[in-house]
């Protein structure tokens, strides 16, 4: 038993045990010899412990090592996978932000647009409401004085009432034109036309002086078009370098690869050149003499580009040398009448 | 007689609204101007009542523009805004220069509107 081993039963049995141990001093140190392997043999079994604790500690140590290198290895996975979804945000914003874009860019467009259409319509009502104007003030006028205007009153107002008519019945076919193109409902019908004789037809129902337009065109040349369309854009062009050109006028048609090009050439002044990105636009009047004498609808070069475009073809403009105009319409071969 | 200024640039509503007054022995059409400055240099020399103004003008300023220019040359001139502009209307609520506003298309109201105008002046 050790030394520290000492119960409350063996205290109160002390005396007789002194007695034991007076009788027995002979074997007294015998029993030294074997309390020291007993506490060799504790300190080997505490040795041992220790070893033990120490093996238990190092696995302990070990384990938590290898748990630390986990966590460290998952908190690697971890920033790899925060490395990864950031970069994947980046990217969306990166994203975002093009679209941003885009539909800042399509905003503005839209706001053009808008501007656009209501400039439209607000130059559109003025040009019907003029005519009208004068349509309902003079018929107006006769209605309720009839009788007290002198005869030559009465036709001087009938002949502004027929004429105001006239205009407003054009600018209602052009704005319907019009319409019909920007609204892709044109019924564009193309067949084989051969240009010269739809430049002498179109000369000839515009009640045109031959004298007034020298024509240089070979009669092979064959587009495939719309011959009512062929028609108006010829016509238009025409009408306008009456109106904004000078004599001599001259309509040119060749072969231009896989295109043929007609082309009104006029002298006058030309157009102003800050005014050419414009040209083609609806209501489109340069601030000239010339342009503020003319009452036009100011659609006609509008209609000839819709229509250019709805046949396949193109309109364009050149400056004359030194001076004049020249309007272009390309518009396509008929590679079957070709080949 | 009250003196009417005419200015418009379309020939045949010009002498629409110069028709419709000289009809009326109230008024005497003084002048015909198809721009701001033939309107202005006219206005400095006649004694006018009433100023039916159109905007869009054959010269470089349009009538909204000139109507200061105009009211200072004729201060006692009522001037009628007489345009096929619906919008314009907005414009002449805000310029106290513009006396009143009128479409092309209600003709009929022109000759009451000035009557109703120089009415207003001969009380003052």
């Amino acid at each position: 038993m050790g030394a520290s081993a000492v119960t409350g039963t063996e205290v109160a049995g002390a005396e007789v045990a002194s007695a034991e141990v007076r009788s027995t001093e002979v074997r007294s140190t015998d029993a030294v010899g074997g309390r020291g392997e007993a506490e060799a043999a504790n300190y080997a079994k505490a040795l041992v412990n220790i070893l033990s604790d120490v093996d238990d500690e190092q696995r302990r140590q070990s384990q938590s090592q290898r748990a630390i290198l986990n966590i460290l290895e998952d908190l690697d996975t971890e920033k790899d996978r925060l490395e990864s979804t950031q970069k994947a945000l980046i990217n969306m914003l990166d994203d975002l932000e093009a679209e941003r874009r885009k539909v800042d860019s399509t905003n503005i467009e839209l706001h053009e647009v808008n501007e656009a259409m209501q400039s439209f319509i607000a130059t559109a009502a003025h040009d019907l409401r003029s005519p009208l104007a004068s349509m309902v003030g003079f018929s107006s006028l006769l209605t309720k004085n009839w009788a007290s205007l002198s005869e030559e009153k009465r036709l001087k107002f009938v002949t502004t009432i027929d004429r105001q008519t006239h205009k407003l019945t054009w600018l209602v076919n052009d704005l319907l034109t019009l319409s019909s193109i920007e609204g892709g409902a044109l019924n564009t019908q193309p067949e084989l036309v051969v240009v010269a004789e739809a430049i002498a037809q179109c000369l000839a129902a515009g009640n045109r002086n031959p004298a007034e337009v020298s024509i240089s065109c070979s009669p092979e040349l064959v587009v495939r078009v719309d011959p009512m369309h062929l028609s108006r854009m010829i016509d238009n062009y025409l009408q306008n370098a009456f109106k904004y050109g000078e004599p001599p006028v001259r309509i040119e048609a060749t072969r231009l690869g896989a295109t043929v090009e007609i082309r009104v050439v006029d002298h006058g002044p030309g157009v102003p050149p800050e005014f050419e990105p414009k040209l083609f636009a609806k209501f489109a009047r340069a601030d000239t003499p010339n342009a503020r004498d003319q009452k036009g609808t100011g659609l006609g070069l509008s209609i000839v580009r819709g229509l250019a475009e709805a046949n396949k073809g193109q309109a364009s403009y050149e400056r004359g040398t030194p001076r004049g105009s020249c309007f272009i319409v390309q518009l396509p071969v008929d590679e079957r009448a070709q080949s | 007689m009250k003196a009417v200024l005419i200015v418009e640039d379309d020939p045949d509503i010009q002498s629409l609204i110069a028709t419709i007054f000289s009809m009326d022995p109230r008024f005497s059409v003084a002048g015909l101007a198809e721009t701001a400055e033939e309107a202005l240099a006219l206005a400095r020399k006649t004694n006018l009542e009433i100023i039916v103004l159109d905007d869009r003008l054959a010269g470089a300023l349009t009538g909204v523009e000139a109507v200061p220019a105009l009211k200072e040359a004729a201060p006692g001139a009522k001037i009628i805004l007489f345009t096929a502009h619906a919008d314009l209307r907005a414009r002449a609520v805000g310029q106290p220069d513009i006396d009143a506003f009128l479409l092309k298309t209600d003709t009929g109201e022109l000759l009451p509107l000035a009557q109703q105008l120089t009415n207003m002046l001969s009380l003052l």
